[in-house]
């Protein structure tokens, strides 16, 4: 393997997290709690380095801080009430988690082809804005770690707007539980299309100054070219997925090679970029704006204006589905985000796990990348990781 | 990835099928569902599952270990680990299961095949106290720091028990369910009138 594996280290117990009875302590050396209070910190987490000046020698990410037990919390409920515990998996994302439940459910329960097309539609477009508003997000985040303060108000501010569409929608601005089982839970409101493509043009016309702010900034250049390259032969090794994997140039996205909901039918391109570094992963992500405007358009364009937007569904609080085991998939902002779901024939989860890409870039990538990293870079690489800490311990 | 023993993958039609049929020709006739034409479900025998995996792993395009978690059967007296490898220049993905006895709960690991196994192996080490042998992180808290009770994901751990023993009731109060003493404030259904 050729990945760099700290366990290996001379010198240092993994268990007890200190150097081995013997080992001479590097009086240079200089231990720190990068969170899980700090402003540079992504989420309720923390990392704990080992520094020589400015220099991490090593690392190890810790989770926990956010635990809510939401697997064995559904495996306990009834299947309706699974949803407003999913949507609270990420945060800033729940769209992909409700559409995992309810889609991993549908297909064990073979509602799944009662979902009608106007409800199919509906899921892909709140999918899709869900995915613009997080990259919003974390464009003006990624920027926001090197303290350029400008490119974040402006990005916030747009994800704002696609929030107000949000509430508009589905009631709710952050959690939302508009996916439901047989497809959504209310149709679009009157004018709801128009108010949304207004959105899309105000964000549209905002991303030439967006690109002055951060792609074409010299500050922003010299801060992230060539920093933090994550190796292209990890990709396969770590399982690497989304814009973390596009950077390096491969061009796999879920939404294309594992076709579901409406994807199939609308136009769009896998972004890509190469380099790997921090400012790769940004360019994937600036691109990946105008691609996802770009599909929903079209979506308000190809969706049936009238028709049903749920299937009829069982009561919930007799439903019962039969034994089985799936995996469903989805392309989050992050990457592929997928459900395994088992059930057993009674009307609760046997067990659910949520795959999420988090639970590697934050491990395993970010911990094997750690060493010889410049501490001030440390906040710009768990960003453009995307690193999500309610994800990794749900 | 070239198998030479039996031609390029890529070429088939149906992959799913082929790999299938690959493994039943090396290993053996393992049950095996086709779920859907991106996904196919196999149930391995606990012995075959490392060299199956080994094999998938270095000489098919099945490279990527997408998850890997555990179920817990309590009323089988068995675990069910469930490993998800995926092609993804084929776009196909095989979820291998494989049960284990629950009064043993132990399993090779393949943190040597995949290196981010460790952090799985970690958590279904402390979520279901199954142990892999040799991977890095077993014993090592992940999420639950200080945690001194049975593995939490375990079927038999009573979550409502654990609450009562670890968190006292409020002074005054015989129990934890909040709903007696709503009601005895604001009337059964729960609100002022």
């Amino acid at each position: 393997m050729s990945v760099f594996d700290y366990t290996t280290q001379p010198g240092f117990d993994l268990i007890s997290e200190t150097p081995n009875a013997g080992t001479t302590v590097d009086p240079k050396e200089v231990q720190l709690w990068f969170g899980p209070q700090h402003p540079g910190i992504t989420g309720n987490m923390s990392v704990q380095l080992w520094l020589e000046g400015d220099t991490i020698k090593r690392g190890i990410t810790h989770v926990g801080y956010l635990h809510r037990g939401f697997e064995k919390l559904m495996e306990r409920r009834k299947f309706i009430q699974s949803f407003p515990i999913v949507c609270r998996m990420c945060v800033a994302e729940p769209d992909t988690t409700e559409y995992l439940l309810a889609s991993s459910l549908e297909e064990l329960s073979g509602l799944d082809q009662a979902v009608p097309e106007k409800g199919q539609w509906l899921r892909t477009l709140v999918m899709e804005m869900s995915r613009l508003q997080v990259t919003l997000m974390v464009m003006g985040g990624q920027v926001g770690t090197m303290g350029m303060g400008t490119a974040p108000n402006w990005t916030y501010t747009l994800r704002d707007f696609l929030l107000d569409s949000f509430e508009e929608l589905t009631g709710g601005r952050v959690y939302h539980m508009y996916i439901t089982y047989g497809g959504v839970r209310r149709d679009l409101t009157p004018g709801f299309a128009q108010r949304l493509e207004a959105t899309l043009d105000r964000i549209e016309e905002r991303l030439p100054y967006l690109d002055d702010l951060i792609l074409n900034s010299a500050v922003f250049q010299q801060r992230t070219q060539g920093v933090s390259v994550v190796p292209a032969e990890w990709a396969d090794e770590l399982g690497i997925t989304g814009p973390v994997l596009r950077a390096m140039g491969v061009a796999r996205d879920t939404r294309r090679d594992y076709p579901y909901l409406k994807y199939p039918e609308l136009d769009f391109k896998v972004c890509t970029a190469t380099g790997s570094d921090i400012y790769a992963r940004t360019q994937v992500r600036r691109a990946e704006i105008a691609e996802s405007i770009h599909i929903i358009r079209q979506i308000l364009q190809m969706m049936p204006q009238e028709g049903p937007y749920c299937a009829k569904l069982p009561n919930m609080l007799t439903w019962t589905i039969p034994a089985g085991s799936t995996y469903v998939r989805a392309e989050s902002s992050r990457g592929e985000m997928g459900f395994v779901m088992v059930t057993d024939g009674s009307d609760t989860i046997r067990r659910v796990h949520l795959r999420g890409p988090s639970y590697t870039n934050a491990v395993t990538i970010l911990e094997r990348m750690l060493p010889g990293m410049n501490i001030a870079d440390l906040s710009a690489t768990m960003v453009s990781l995307q690193t999500c800490p309610p994800e990794i311990e749900r | 990835m070239f198998d030479i023993n039996h031609g390029n993958l890529d070429d088939s039609p149906d992959v799913g099928q082929e790999i299938v049929r690959r493994i039943h020709d090396r290993f053996g006739d393992f049950p095996a569902r086709f779920q859907k034409a991106d996904l196919v479900r196999l149930d391995v025998p606990q012995k075959d599952i490392i060299p199956v995996l080994s094999w998938l792993r270095t000489e098919t395009p099945f490279v990527q270990l997408t998850h890997l978690t555990a179920v817990d059967w309590l009323e089988d007296g068995q675990f069910e680990l469930m490993y998800l490898v995926t092609a993804p220049d084929l776009m196909v993905s095989l979820h291998l299961c494989v049960r284990l006895d629950r009064a043993k709960a132990e399993a090779e690991s393949v943190f040597n095949l995949w290196l981010q196994a460790e952090t799985y192996e970690q958590e279904i080490n402390e979520m279901f106290g199954i142990h892999f042998p040799g991977s890095p992180r077993q014993g090592v808290p992940f999420i639950l720091e200080g945690w001194r009770d049975m593995p939490p994901m375990r079927r038999d751990f009573d979550t409502v028990a654990y609450c009562d023993r670890t968190h006292p009731v409020r002074p005054g109060r015989e129990h934890q369910d909040s709903r007696v003493y709503v009601g005895r404030k604001f009337g059964e259904k729960g609100y002022l009138k």
